[in-house]
């Protein structure tokens, strides 16, 4: 009854309706957000430079922020070995997903990828180079040293720096940074 | 100083008493000069009508010498007290019937009472439509006149919000003011808007409310529960924000407003033409447009970037009004975008521990009007239709109806990597939010003591997000439905308040979601019926004392917000209860509120008013820092999550005025709230800080034919303590400690100006004259940014009498 009472009173201010700009957006279900830019999965594929089997860091968080936690890999690295490495990110709320770093490439002199590992023997250089000679980080490659007992974590980190980039990780906003545990043997 | 009445300053007291003296106390000067009895005779009667011998309630009734003045009550009685032995003039006037003016010898108490003849003539004249006052009395009520108001032209709703004693603001910046009233927000205070319910997007802390203030020539805020009549979401009180009545006298007015800012060059302009037809007196109209905009803010030592906002805002509205029925249109429209300090826009939690430990923003800037990328674009538009319908005996019948339509689109730092996507120049996050109200009142006519009114009133929400927009607040549709009843019942000193309600809500909500990758939407449907009940007193102790208690019960259901929040929004990951692992659904609120107002009044020198209050909330539904943070992609965000807890919020209000003399006047006020979470036995978070203020004003005296009317000086000193009262273990709750106090000193002085009849008035005002450095605790920029250093304002008001119709040249001869 109070139902009935409500829709007349609604008639009323429905029939006013017109006089407002029109919602596009009655839809009545939400739709996948395919406009929006995401980055679900990073990936960083190790080839060691003598031959071998190509080894892959990842974290992955299919339900975007929130929610799940992210599933994340490590490494384990062979002592004193010379990797050629790759930066991977996709976008994995798209079908088919949707490749970032081919975006990132694109814009390379607004990018950096900035690599810190921590409590390993290893370093990591930036082989790839954007339009104005600046260093991107897409490629790499990584050296390790010597064998350490004890596991560390390897941090990368996707600096944008649209206009401000040079050549350091200080300007700009982070849209990458996870943590990878690695252990080199 | 023989005729020295209360209320009324000594100077004209005793030019007054002069006056009278000599023309009719000077033959019994002898008798005067007898010692004399204390002034505290009594004068009263009854006023009525001469043809029918009915009693004319609301009649004036006015002590010309001491300028006492009083309105008859309901049966046509008056009473004036503490008069002075002596001869006064009487004037007793009503609508309809010829003013009589009457001398009265008073020697001792007496009974006087007055019979008054109808006056075609006058009705012909002039009728004066009473407005009624909407809000409730036994709650604390605080009123902010024009006069006031001007004071706080070119500020926003919230800011100007906070010259009433025990309200304060959620912060985010120069440019956003949530009000919040004895320590409760959002969800908890209702905003009536020209008589309609403010529907927007108002969960969020860093939407301000989508209004503009110059609409209004009265702001009143209930300072309390009063959900029997405006539902359970003014459980912390309620802001009326009271535009002036259409014009009811024929002619045509114009308003101008100016207002310029020297810290963030801000500059607003409003004007307002009203008029009502010579030929359809029944027929008034007016228009009224805003336009204000603002650019960097200047904190003491650096402009604090992107902080600029501007705005623009029309309204119009159309009355046909006749003695027993009116109907009014009203359409407005509000417009704004506002920007948002890079530094409060941060990746990571370490880019945002990074610019929390900075003493002042890494990035700042010059001076500038551009508002950069991450801002806010919003559009609030009110459509309503009101009318009334007197109902003959029975009674007054009135309706509102109206559809509003909030669009709110926040807008990232960074446009997306994608060229393709960046050139759509899209918002990250995009809400529309469609509400139709609707009320239907029906006040019945005094039944022997009792007035009262009954009442059905209903919503119909709902919030949509388009394709392309981040999820932060699911889809949802919500209609909620109530009935009321209120009664007063008064005799002599006394007046009961008593009142019931009760709501139903039903909400609807769809939230996508994303399960392992794979895109969902789930969908769920809550019911609730929630009561709310209220007692509340009113009672005149003395003519200068009135007592007023108020108690509430309400039960308030957890809205889509609180529930359903999840996403990054502003670089802050926002988690509702029902979302958070392992929370069942989150349970409706139970408010308990009693409230206690003493106000002294209507004394020579000496007023002033004491509110204690105490607000038990089970379930109370409150927002704090998740720790540890939610861990994205970009590192750990800042996060925050709805909790649910037990919570007891008291505190006191005390403001008063002394009058130093004639010209002089000192003012001061103190607000106080304690709360606590009495199932964690600690302090709630983001609770305000005891808050004091000092004012000082001097008054010049008017002469008659000056050109410089009104004029006054005032000096205030606001201080703020620290804010100690906070949850155990601090650091870890939150991401900065509660900022240090401060104080504040501000100077104001304003004139008005007679540029022939034009009433000019102007004023300037100058705050944080020190330049003082302090951060705010409820100020969301308070992580990063100082508040705003020192600004001198000046305003300016032109008030114009147009006749239009005397304009018109004559075309036939």
């Amino acid at each position: 009854m109070k139902n009935l009472l409500f829709r007349s009173a609604f008639l009323a201010a429905l029939a006013a309706a017109p006089v407002f700009t029109s919602c596009s957006d009655d839809n009545d279900t939400p739709t996948p957000d395919d406009d929006n830019e995401q980055i679900t999965t990073v990936r960083y594929e190790l080839t060691p430079v003598n031959g071998g089997s190509t080894l892959t860091a990842q974290y992955r968080d299919v339900d975007g922020d929130g929610g799940a936690a992210p599933v994340i890999s490590g490494l384990t690295l062979a002592a004193n070995t010379t990797y050629t490495g790759k930066i991977v990110l996709l976008d994995e709320t798209k079908t088919p997903a949707e490749d970032i770093s081919a975006e990132v490439k694109q814009e390379a002199d607004e990018h950096l990828l900035v690599f810190t590992p921590t409590g390993v023997n290893l370093t990591v250089t930036r082989t790839d180079k954007d339009k104005n000679n600046l260093e991107v980080g897409l490629e790499t490659r990584l050296q390790t040293a010597a064998a350490s007992a004890t596991a560390g974590t390897l941090r990368v980190a996707l600096r944008h720096q649209p206009g401000t980039k040079n050549g350091t990780a200080t300007p700009g906003d982070t849209d990458v940074e996870v943590d990878f545990p690695v252990v080199v043997k | 100083m023989f005729f020295c009445a209360p209320g009324h300053s000594r100077g004209r007291c005793a030019g007054l008493g002069l006056v009278a003296a000599l023309l009719s106390v000077l033959p019994r000067l002898l008798w005067a000069q007898a010692p004399a009895p204390a002034c505290a005779l009594l004068l009263s009667g009854r006023v009525q009508d001469h043809e029918s011998r009915g009693a004319l309630a609301g009649a004036t009734v006015v002590v010309l010498e001491t300028r006492q003045a009083t309105q008859t009550e309901p049966d046509g009685h008056y009473h004036l007290d503490h008069l002075c032995p002596g001869t006064y003039h009487v004037q007793v006037s009503f609508v309809g019937f010829a003013a009589e003016v009457v001398e009265v010898r008073l020697t001792a108490a007496a009974y006087r009472d007055f019979r008054l003849h109808p006056d075609a003539v006058a009705l012909k004249g002039a009728v004066v439509n009473g407005q009624r006052a909407a809000a409730p009395t036994t709650q604390a009520t605080a009123t902010l006149t024009e006069k006031d108001l001007q004071q706080t032209r070119g500020q926003t709703l919230g800011e100007a919000l906070q010259k009433v004693n025990g309200v304060t603001a959620l912060q985010t910046g120069p440019g956003i003011f949530k009000p919040m009233i004895h320590g409760l927000h959002s969800n908890r205070v209702t905003i009536l808007n020209n008589g309609v319910r403010q529907e927007g997007q108002q969960w969020g802390q860093e939407h301000g409310p989508e209004i503009d203030p110059f609409l209004a020539s009265q702001l009143t805020v209930v300072k309390g529960a009063a959900s029997v009549r405006y539902g359970s979401d003014a459980i912390g009180g309620v802001v009326l924000v009271q535009p002036r009545p259409l014009r009811d006298s024929v002619g045509t007015g114009a308003e101008l407003n100016l207002v310029g800012m020297s810290n963030n060059g801000l500059g607003a302009a409003s004007g307002l033409v009203e008029g009502n037809l010579r030929r359809l007196p029944a027929l008034s109209w007016r228009a009224q447009g805003t336009v204000r905009k603002a650019g960097t803010m200047r904190a003491p030592g650096y402009y604090l970037r992107n902080s600029g906002f501007e705005e623009g805002n029309f309204s119009g509205s159309l009355g046909w009004r006749q003695p027993t029925y009116g109907v009014e249109v009203f359409y407005s429209q509000f417009n704004t975008r506002i920007g948002i300090l890079p530094a409060a826009h941060v990746g990571n939690q370490q880019d945002f521990l990074l610019a929390v430990a900075r003493n002042r923003p890494l990035e700042t800037s010059g001076f500038t009007y551009t508002i950069e990328r991450a801002y806010q674009q919003v559009q609030h538009q009110v459509f309503k239709v009101s009318g009334f319908v007197k109902t003959g005996n029975a009674g007054r019948l009135s309706t509102t109806v109206a559809q509003q339509l909030d669009g709110r689109d926040e807008y990232d730092k960074y446009r997306p990597r994608n060229d393709n996507r960046a050139a759509l120049n899209r918002p990250e996050l995009s809400y529309t939010n469609r509400t139709t109200t609707a009320e239907l009142l029906w006040e019945h006519r005094p039944w022997h003591r009792f007035t009262g009114s009954v009442g059905v009133a209903g919503t119909y929400q709902f919030n949509r997000y388009p394709d392309g927009s981040r999820q932060f607040i699911p889809f949802y549709t919500n209609y909620t439905g109530g009935m009321f009843w209120l009664e007063q019942w008064q005799q002599g000193k006394w007046l009961l308040e008593g009142g019931l309600r009760l709501d139903r809500r039903d909400l609807q909500v769809k939230r996508a979601t994303r399960t392992g990758g794979v895109f969902g939407v789930a969908a769920s449907r809550f019911q609730y019926t929630t009561p709310a009940a209220s007692l509340g007193a009113v009672y005149d102790a003395t003519a200068h004392l009135t007592l007023r208690l108020a108690s509430g019960l309400t039960r308030r259901a957890p809205a889509a917000n609180e529930r359903f929040s999840d996403g990054v929004h502003n670089a802050q990951y926002e988690l509702g209860y029902d979302l958070v692992p392992g929370n069942d659904p989150a349970v409706p609120e139970t408010a308990l509120n009693l409230g206690l107002t003493a106000t002294f009044h209507d004394n020579p020198r000496l007023n002033g008013e004491l509110t204690v209050y105490q607000t038990r909330i089970l379930n109370f539904l409150y927002q704090s820092p998740i720790l540890p943070p939610v861990v994205s992609i970009r590192g750990v965000l800042a996060s925050w999550q709805f909790r649910q807890t037990n919570a007891t919020l008291r505190g006191l209000d005390v403001s008063g005025s002394y009058v130093l003399g004639p010209q002089w006047q000192l003012g001061g006020k103190v607000a106080v709230v304690r709360g606590l979470d009495t199932s964690q036995d600690e302090w709630l978070i983001f609770m305000p800080a005891d808050r004091a203020e000092l004012s000082l004003r001097y008054n010049l005296m008017n002469r008659a034919g000056r050109r410089l009317q009104n004029s006054y000086v005032q000096a205030l000193g606001t201080g703020v303590a620290r804010q100690t009262r906070v949850p155990r273990n601090y650091a870890a709750r939150d991401y900065r400690e509660p900022p240090a106090g401060y104080g504040l000193l501000s100077l104001e002085a304003g004139t008005t100006l007679y540029w022939g009849r034009l009433p000019l008035e102007l004023s300037v005002a100058g705050s944080n004259l020190l330049n003082q450095r302090y951060r705010d605790y409820l100020n969301r920029y308070r992580y990063f940014a100082d508040e705003m250093g020192r600004n001198l304002t000046l305003r300016l008001r032109l008030r114009l009498p147009l006749e239009l119709s005397h304009a018109r040249p004559t075309t036939t001869p």
